[in-house]
């Protein structure tokens, strides 16, 4: 019965022509069976050979065809009908995979090390560059590339330092942008996108984070805690990363931030939010807004008596902001001030009508903390 | 069961599905089974034998469970699984190995979604046959790899759907205790108490006495959301249960001891942390500060207790850095959330508490 059995195998195998069964029957070992598996696995991932930051191809067709960034084409040559690339600062830009196109070329396709140049240079000369405007166009410039880097390590299969090395700047970028961008207008800047690039980038960054040492993990945990801050996922998530992580002082600090904002504690928030560094703060800034009507909204009702008088200046001390902008956020949720005080009532708060308060009027806790980092220092993380 | 020969075990499956042996029919196609075991129904293409006992569907459903021992003695989990799709694994112990956990287990709920569509869409059988009755079932199963996956809100259309069921009472116990049990869970992380309350103590009612492990389960889910709402388990049960953990939680919260429920928490925080529910015992932390602070006032015996009070009382139960305007802030929230009746004079630095029942019971402001 069983020689049956046997010959019923190599008949199948035999007609699959697949050299992995022979291979495991020869060997009967698991551990070589797997490697074989493997070798079959690396052979068919693409491999990028292209050296430069823009295939040739794709830069030979951009510039034939007038397709060129402004940012890209060889100065001097601006004005002419036909602006030259300028090689040193074309960038392969992303395509959306599409049928009949084949994006494994390697000649198309960038190697890891050529990957984290490219990103260099998007940081160093575009990003931080004093002269590049309006800003708006630098970032959707950056924000494509970048996006075309991911997906060139997507399709490699990048893993590891590398690809660490690439999501970090690119999360610190995105992270950066929707603070500076904040109340750009909606043709200009969409921060729902940017919010979508900067969850997937941070989630697969997250993800590398799960195997190997890596240097910068407390600091983008954190960030990932205050930008979430709120959402029982990311909360929960913190809460499962090993003591040592946890128990880091910028976790530390970034948990006691969350956990004011569970309890609905907003003086101790923004107590807290005054040693938050910069980036933390552009992580954390549109909490903020939340954050402060939670503290008109509290106070409201907790001192809500006709006679009572709660002074303006001690209100603005506690929300963080200076006494003009204190004022107009009062009136915007229906907080009666009269002279230098305020007269709470849980009768008279509202909720501001929509899109009347502009959260980039109230960035000065944060805009103060920028003072003299460049933004070269932001993204790569040598504040 | 593990020497028979192919034929035999066909003939098995064959017998199970003309008899309408449901229960014998999945041991026979299932993992867990001994059968699997047998190297003699592993094969790599089982389709030709199958056919000539079985009918359509059963020949092939059968081929691909064959199919998929044979990829498992291979250890190519990747390929058992490709087999193994007419039926759902959810047992994802028969997983590990290669392709990430989470990935499989998204693929298998899509699977089982599947399934729940056809079941779901049966108009045509009488109620007697009709697929409706494995809906629960199959929800049951989706639930645990919702909840596996941390992907919650996928949860809520299969909740409206069993809602808009008329059958939906006379599933078997079993199934409804465990669905009541997922469905409260869900509405304690979308902090809907009054109702995760509901389900839990229906499920831990109804769930049978001889199956402690899982009114255990319940109990770890339903004690937090009693305590929220006032109501703390006594020794008895958590000795009972061993759920010990919670002993000195209930004890600090009761007495308004901040210090202890700190201790507590970061006593057996791994525990808590796995079982999902540290973040939700946090917001004990309010009902501790009420219970503190109406200490406070019974001490102080006047309707307009100074601020300063409670920052001692605060010192005293070591919270870190506070100041006045925190404890103005604690107060003020309390007042919102209804837990105190009155209002804060900062001019006076005073709070000036209701005459009538200035501390309402938990249970009515919840």
């Amino acid at each position: 019965m069983n020689n049956k059995i046997a010959s019923r195998r190599v008949s199948h195998s035999r007609r699959r022509g697949q050299p992995v069964e022979r291979d495991w029957r020869q060997h009967h070992n698991q551990g070589v069976w797997r490697e074989v598996q493997e070798e079959r696995r690396q052979e068919s991932i693409p491999r990028g050979v292209c050296l430069s930051m823009c295939p040739i191809r794709e830069l030979q067709d951009r510039e034939a065809q007038n397709l060129l960034h402004r940012f890209e084409v060889l100065s001097g040559t601006e004005r002419e009908r036909w602006p030259r690339a300028d090689p040193s600062g074309v960038v392969k830009e992303y395509a959306r995979p599409a049928a009949g196109k084949d994006s494994t070329r390697p000649s198309d396709l960038r190697p890891p090390a050529v990957l984290l140049k490219t990103v260099f240079y998007l940081v160093d000369n575009i990003a931080a560059s004093p002269t590049l405007r309006p800003w708006t166009e630098v970032y959707d410039f950056v924000f494509d590339r970048l996006r075309s880097v991911r997906q060139d390590m997507i399709i490699q299969r990048v893993s590891g330092a590398d690809c660490v090395a690439v999501l970090e700047r690119t999360v610190r970028f995105l992270i950066y942008a929707s603070y500076r961008l904040c109340g750009e207008p909606l043709r200009l800047y969409d921060p729902r996108i940017n919010d979508t690039h900067l969850q997937e980038s941070l989630s697969w960054l997250l993800e590398c984070y799960t195997s190997g040492k890596h240097p910068n993990q407390e600091e983008f945990q954190a960030l990932g805690l205050l930008y979430n801050l709120g959402s029982s996922r990311a909360t929960q998530h913190t809460m499962e990363l090993p003591e040592r992580i946890r128990s880091s002082p910028v976790m530390h600090l970034a948990l006691s931030v969350s956990r004011a904002f569970m309890e609905r504690n907003p003086v101790r928030l923004l107590r807290l939010a005054h040693s938050l560094d910069f980036l933390q703060s552009c992580a954390l800034h549109r909490h903020l807004v939340t954050c402060r009507r939670d503290l008109l909204l509290i106070y409201s009702h907790g001192h809500s008596s006709k006679n009572c008088r709660f002074p303006l200046h001690k209100l603005s001390h506690i929300l963080a902001l200076d006494v003009p902008l204190t004022n107009q956020l009062c009136q915007a949720h229906g907080v009666e001030v009269h002279g230098d005080s305020v007269v709470f009532s849980k009768t008279t708060f509202t909720e501001p009508e929509a899109g009347k308060l502009q959260c980039a009027h109230f960035h000065d806790l944060v805009d103060r903390k920028q003072r003299d980092l460049t933004v070269g220092s932001i993204i790569h993380g040598c504040t | 069961m593990a020497h028979i020969t192919i034929n035999q075990y066909l003939q098995q499956v064959y017998e199970a599905i003309d008899n309408h042996e449901g229960s014998f029919c999945a041991e026979l196609l299932s993992f867990k089974h001994p059968h699997v075991a047998n190297p003699r129904l592993q094969l790599a293409s089982p389709e030709e034998k199958c056919q000539q006992v079985l009918e359509v569907p059963y020949d092939e459903m059968v081929a691909a469970h064959l199919r998929c021992t044979y990829a498992v003695s291979n250890h190519d989990f990747v390929e058992a699984y490709k087999c193994q799709t007419a039926f759902q694994s959810h047992k994802e112990e028969n997983w590990k190995g290669k392709g990430k956990l989470g990935d499989m287990l998204e693929k298998a709920a899509e699977q089982l979604m599947g399934c729940f569509r056809v079941c779901a869409s049966d108009n045509r059988a009488g109620i007697d046959d009709s697929k409706k009755w494995g809906m629960l079932f199959l929800i049951n199963q989706l639930f645990k790899i919702y909840f596996k996956i941390n992907k919650l809100h996928l949860c809520k259309p299969l909740i409206r759907a069993i809602d808009s069921s008329n059958l939906k009472d006379d599933y078997s116990m079993a199934q409804r205790v465990t669905y009541k049990y997922y469905v409260g869970r869900k509405a304690m992380f979308d902090s809907d108490y009054k109702p995760a309350e509901e389900y839990l103590s229906f499920s831990f009612q109804h769930c049978h006495r001889s199956s402690q492990r899982n009114k255990r389960m319940i109990l770890i889910y339903l004690l937090p959301v009693k305590m929220l709402l006032g109501h703390m388990p006594n020794h008895q049960l958590l000795r009972k249960y061993d759920l010990m953990q919670f002993a000195d939680v209930t004890k600090a919260v009761s007495e308004g001891n901040l210090l202890l429920l700190n201790e507590a928490l970061a006593k057996h925080e791994t525990f808590f942390i796995r079982c999902g529910i540290f973040l939700i015992l946090e917001k004990l932390k309010i009902i501790t500060y009420r219970n503190l602070f109406k200490k406070v006032y019974q001490l102080l015996k006047t309707h307009q207790l100074p601020l300063d009070a409670f920052l001692v009382a605060l010192k005293m139960m070591q919270v870190e850095e506070v100041d006045i305007d925190e404890v103005q802030c604690i107060l003020a929230n309390l007042i919102c959330e209804g837990h105190i009746k009155g209002y804060i004079s900062h001019q006076h630095q005073k709070l000036v508490v209701s005459k009538a029942n200035p501390f309402p019971l938990l249970s009515s402001s919840s």
